[in-house]
């Protein structure tokens, strides 16, 4: 087809070129070959895919850094249980796993199947760790109580009077539900409800720590409603939202407050510019993760082809793709986790 | 293909054969290597960490770097003809522009920003009673009664 087209083209090229001319070549005419494109059309489709692409990871990428460096403030990485170690071997991983492809794409160019069946299993694999990994940093998040939405999110911006009554309301709630759990049980052990037994014990140890809670959570609160002296009014509410999660000063000393030693408490917590790390990190590494897993899925259907010579046009606009996705860690990796 | 065009391509293709394994190995420690350069922003060796702008070019440096080593070699766009210019080059251009248009309207908003929307945005780390900031009072601390637009 495309030789055709050339072959055309460069007809009447030849014709217009000699006839303006006039140099009395019309019957002499020399045809020249032009080749087309020096590429498949699978590899042609494949880069114009990926220029769309380079668009698409540009503006998500463009966004974050505007976003980020309008931001008034942004949490540190120990705010919102970044890892950079994790995001480092990540992406080790993923270069690891770019090597491995253009290594199945030479075994494959050497007619050599079996070396190629090896490299496309330790890619899968080492995607599959890759996603894994970051499954692991996810749940980290949400266990923390950090999702991109309400209600779900437990972060506020900044500990004021709006943050404390969300203090209480919780507080409140949990000391309800844990009442009505606890006369639930009493009925229903009956006599068996006594001081040493482990499910009621718990549930008033836990009713314990939420009735004196609440007490503390709220004096600071009308300390911070009414106290005259704004300095004092904000120390209370600074005290409050430290109690619950303590805001790191550098990267080593994150301490934990509440949150961490009751994780059933699920408190509010104060994370400056922590909605909007949330929403830029999950939408960004989410996307990103979507295209580790379609490529997983192609990898995974290339386990039983017979990935020969004729098969390396196909395992090259793979590999493509997957360097791609590569690259497009290389850039999230510090402008998530070191910036 | 043309015995022309098939005989260019095998001899590009043989070229970057001929030292392709240990290209690709060399290429991949270049790239642990500068991993392990844009990581080191983040040990305690770093001599810059009062002045996160300088971390910050050199960590986008190294992954511009990073980029280009992938790109050029794993990518097999060195060994590519002339098109590879018309699908790149326009794709960069436009995610040059979009920063730039993006960056003085939205990336810079919070330098001069109104008072009555600053009061509502988190305080930046440490300023909690501090109260000056963009030029105005920081009042939002000391007052609840605007606090539902916080979350």
């Amino acid at each position: 087809m495309a030789h055709a087209v050339s072959h055309a083209g460069s007809d009447a090229h030849g014709h217009g070129d000699h006839g303006s001319g006039g140099d009395g070549g019309h019957g002499h005419l020399k045809l020249q070959y032009h080749p087309g494109l020096p590429l498949t059309n699978g590899k042609l489709i494949v880069w114009l895919f990926l220029s769309t692409e380079i668009m698409f990871f540009a503006g998500l990428i463009g966004t974050y850094i505007v976003l980020r460096f309008g931001a008034p403030t942004w949490p540190i990485p120990a705010e919102v249980h970044l890892s950079e170690p994790i995001g480092a071997f990540n992406t080790f991983v993923l270069i690891c796993s770019s090597v491995s492809v253009v290594l199945c794409l030479e075994a494959a160019k050497k007619n050599n199947a079996g070396a190629a069946k090896g490299w496309v299993l330790i890619t899968f694999v080492l995607g599959s760790v890759f996603l894994g990994v970051k499954m692991y940093e996810y749940n980290a998040k949400f266990a923390h109580g950090i999702y991109p939405q309400m209600p779900h999110s437990l972060i506020y911006e900044k500990a004021d009077l709006n943050y404390a009554a969300a203090v209480r309301v919780r507080l409140e709630a949990l000391e309800s539900k844990f009442q009505a759990d606890e006369s639930a049980l009493r009925e229903k052990l009956g006599d068996a409800a006594t001081a040493d037994n482990p499910q009621l014990k718990e549930l008033q140890d836990r009713l314990a720590i939420v009735t004196e809670q609440k007490a503390k959570a709220r004096a600071e609160e009308t300390t911070a409603a009414t106290t005259p002296n704004p300095v004092e009014r904000q120390a209370a509410l600074e005290s409050l939202a430290d109690r619950i999660s303590t805001l790191p000063r550098s990267h080593g000393d994150h301490e934990h407050g509440l949150n961490h030693d009751y994780q059933w408490l699920r408190l509010p917590i104060r994370i400056p510019g922590g909605n909007m790390w949330a929403s830029t990190y999950f939408l960004l590494t989410g996307f990103h993760a979507v295209h580790v897993l379609v490529g997983l899925i192609v990898f995974a259907m290339m386990v039983p082809m017979t990935l020969n010579v004729a098969r390396a046009g196909f395992i090259e606009n793979i590999g493509l793709y997957w360097h791609f996705v590569d690259l497009v860690w290389i850039f999230l990796f510090p402008l998530l986790y070191l910036f | 293909m043309s015995e022309h065009a098939h005989g260019h391509a095998d001899s590009h293709d043989a070229a970057h054969e001929d030292h392709g394994i240990a290209q690709y190995i060399y290429v991949f420690l270049a790239l642990c290597v500068l991993t392990g350069a844009s990581f080191f922003t983040y040990s305690s060796y770093w001599p810059f960490h009062d002045q996160p702008k300088i971390g910050w070019a050199f960590m986008m440096a190294v992954s511009c770097t990073k980029a280009m080593l992938v790109i050029l070699f794993f990518m097999h766009v060195k060994y590519e003809a002339n098109w590879k210019y018309v699908l790149t080059i326009p794709a960069g251009f436009m995610s040059i522009f979009l920063i730039c248009a993006l960056v003085p309207d939205v990336g810079l908003r919070g330098h001069w920003i109104a008072e009555e929307a600053s009061e509502n945005m988190a305080a930046p780390r440490g300023a909690q009673h501090a109260a000056p900031r963009h030029g105005g009072d920081h009042k939002g601390a000391d007052d609840g009664s605007h606090g539902g637009e916080s979350h």
